[in-house]
């Protein structure tokens, strides 16, 4: 049963990643990634991983889509077409990436894996211990630093969205506009 | 947990603590006195290089996700070193052209998480720590390198580097994770005992140095760096040909000698191609440009080719060497970039020709310019020839004669094209050249810091002593 499932979710993945970068409109790409991430979820929940799965629903599949639907209504038009690529390109790239796919695949099923005998979950009471034990295995620093990682994409994203508002030498009467808003 | 422990990540805390107080400023400092914070940030960042050199134990944290010892720690100090000079040399462009924008604290705020990220890159002690190091000192320069939104091409630099950057950490991601796959551990102790040349691990290595070849800009995965140092201002290019490549060298450096000591009969052959390949491309690219910025671009792309010289000899004498080299080319490049920044402050000049008969009117500055390319070209009376010429110990003591050789030969292109600046500067005639001008305080600062840097550097022999005896750490 789990394998039928594990190949339903296969195809599902591959057909909609694929149908996410070669879409003409950008709001469908968008939408078929929003399959494939629910398809990794999907993978998650079959291997147990009932957490990260959860986390992959809400963060990705829930947060990010949202985001990236935002930015594309606001910055383009809706209706604007991507650019096709040219036949000969597209089988060039083809022909690289079944290549790479070729050596990855040949690669992974060479290699003699350790079978591992733990079949315990891990729940989330774990997970979140670990999240903040500074032993051996915890992730505290890591996940102090990413907080820093954080303030500074917001730190820069602010520098590049407000930037063009206050640049006096182009537009002086930006400035009296700001000291009315003020 | 003694917390006293915490005082070895002495260079994290203190610096994390000057970008949170500059936030604080920024926000409670009235709009027309931004200018004190610039004052203020390389006052405290002086303060904080300073003490970056007082001693420090060696130990491990939070379960050995945070490692430091001696050579990490002169690292550390090297870069803040690099740093305080890019500050100095920055602050004259900060002070006429960004914080009547509004937007000088913001400067040294990603520039100092970018910093911290690499702090954390370099004293990692796990795949994790390092994977976050990495994206902590690669995203804050994207936004640095569009930091003159006004400008289209900075915005064009800045786009360019963030999905440069983000395929590079991509790879280099997957490489790690097929890494994970056939040792069962991201810590890097765990690694080393279990790792063995088996072609996944090999794949996994290879996806991972082409990762961090991004950073570093060797060939062929160079494409990025002409474009963005081009279009990002000069003082963000200066970080980014001299900090971010030094520290990713490093890192590298440090886990090619440890974890992927066992795989070294392989990428020696790897590393030999590519140092060729990045020498050769980096130096014929070179000749042709006319701008100062892709100049100094593909420069760079050139002496991280000589740096690999040092990797392939795999010992203590490769490692002494690479941190000399570092060391002594964060000085050269970065007095080359401070005189293109200070004219193109002054002038808004970039190209060579606008160079011709700087001599005449500004005398100082061709000077600095003639000694930093000397020193990068690697002309005996300055650091820089000490510098190469100990790599190419480094490879030869391994045997690699053919590759020295045609390093030399790189070096002999290389000279025709630093030469060719210096005849601009002091051979041709111009009839209306640059103006004569004089720097501010800060500007010349930072230009004699890294003059006295590149002439006593190479004088100095007890210093190179020093940095061997701290690289017996990674033996």
């Amino acid at each position: 049963m789990e394998r039928y499932i594990f190949y339903i979710l296969a195809v599902l993945l591959i057909v909609s990643a694929i149908a996410a970068v070669s879409s003409k409109k950008m709001l469908r790409s968008v939408i078929y990634l929003l399959f494939t991430l629910c398809g990794i979820a999907g993978i998650y929940f079959l291997i147990d991983y009932n957490f990260l799965a959860a986390i992959q629903l809400t963060v990705y599949a829930g947060g990010i889509i949202v985001l990236i639907i935002f930015s594309v209504i606001l910055v383009h038009h809706i209706e604007m077409e991507l650019e096709v690529a040219k036949l000969s390109k597209k089988l060039l790239v083809g022909a690289a990436c079944a290549l790479g796919l070729g050596v990855f695949l040949a690669t992974i099923y060479a290699h003699d894996f350790k079978v591992v005998e733990n079949f315990n979950t891990t729940t989330t009471e774990q997970i979140g211990l670990k999240l903040l034990s500074y032993e051996a295995g915890g992730f505290i620093l890591p996940f102090e630093l990413i907080s820093v990682l954080l303030l500074a994409s917001m730190i820069g994203a602010i520098v590049i969205a407000k930037g063009k508002k206050l640049v006096k030498s182009e537009k002086s009467n930006v400035e009296s506009i700001q000291k009315n808003n003020n | 947990m003694n917390f006293s422990n915490f005082l070895i990540m002495r260079h994290e805390i203190l610096l994390l603590a000057i970008t949170l107080l500059l936030l604080v400023g920024e926000i409670f400092i009235p709009k027309n006195k931004k200018e004190s914070l610039v004052h203020l940030a390389i006052f405290l960042f002086g303060i904080h290089t300073a003490v970056g050199f007082l001693q420090l134990d060696e130990s491990t944290l939070f379960g050995g996700s945070f490692r430091t010892n001696n050579l990490i720690n002169f690292f550390k100090n090297i870069l803040n070193v690099g740093v305080l000079i890019i500050l100095l040399q920055s602050a004259d462009w900060l002070q006429e052209k960004i914080v009547n924008q509004n937007r000088g604290t913001e400067f040294f705020i990603l520039l100092f998480s970018s910093l911290l990220g690499m702090y954390f890159m370099i004293s990692s002690g796990d795949f994790l720590m390092f994977y976050i190091g990495l994206e902590l000192s690669t995203l804050p320069v994207a936004a640095l390198a569009a930091f003159e939104v006004s400008k289209r091409i900075s915005s064009e630099s800045g786009i360019k580097l963030i999905l440069s950057a983000a395929l590079a950490s991509g790879v280099s991601l997957f490489g790690i994770s097929l890494l994970y796959a056939t040792s069962g551990s991201i810590f890097f102790e765990a690694i080393i005992e279990v790792i063995t040349a088996n072609n996944l691990t090999i794949l996994g290595f290879i996806l991972f140095f082409s990762g961090l070849s991004f950073k570093i800009s060797l060939v062929p995965f160079h494409f990025w760096t002409a474009d963005v140092y081009e279009g990002a201002p000069i003082s963000v290019a200066s970080y980014l040909s001299v900090i971010s490549k030094g520290a990713a060298v490093f890192i590298l450096m440090i886990l090619m000698f440890t974890i992927f000591k066992p795989l070294m009969h392989v990428w020696e052959n790897m590393v030999y191609v590519i140092a060729l390949a990045t020498m050769f491309i980096g130096n014929l690219f070179a000749l042709r440009q006319q701008n100062m910025k892709r100049f100094l671009a593909f420069s760079s792309i050139a002496q991280a080719g000589f740096i690999l010289l040092g990797l392939i000899s795999g010992t203590q004498l490769g490692v002494a060497t690479i941190v000399y080299f570092v060391l002594i080319y964060i000085f050269s490049n970065l007095a080359a970039f401070g005189v293109v920044q200070a004219i193109s402050l002054k002038t808004g000049k970039e190209n060579m020709n606008d160079y011709n008969g700087l001599y005449r009117t500004n005398p100082n500055l061709s000077l600095v310019m003639l000694l930093a390319l000397f020193s990068l070209a690697g002309i005996p009376p300055v650091a820089g020839f000490f510098g190469k010429f100990f790599l190419f110990t480094a490879a030869a003591s391994k045997g690699y004669y053919l590759l020295v050789f045609l390093a030399v030969v790189n070096v002999t292109i290389s000279l025709y094209y630093y030469l060719l600046v210096i005849r601009a500067m002091f051979i041709r005639k111009n009839e209306n050249p640059i103006p004569f001008f004089k720097n501010k305080i800060y500007m010349r600062l930072g230009l004699i810091i890294t003059v006295i840097g590149i002439l006593v550097l190479g004088l100095y022999s007890p210093l190179y002593d020093y940095i061997y005896e701290l690289s017996s750490v990674l033996n």
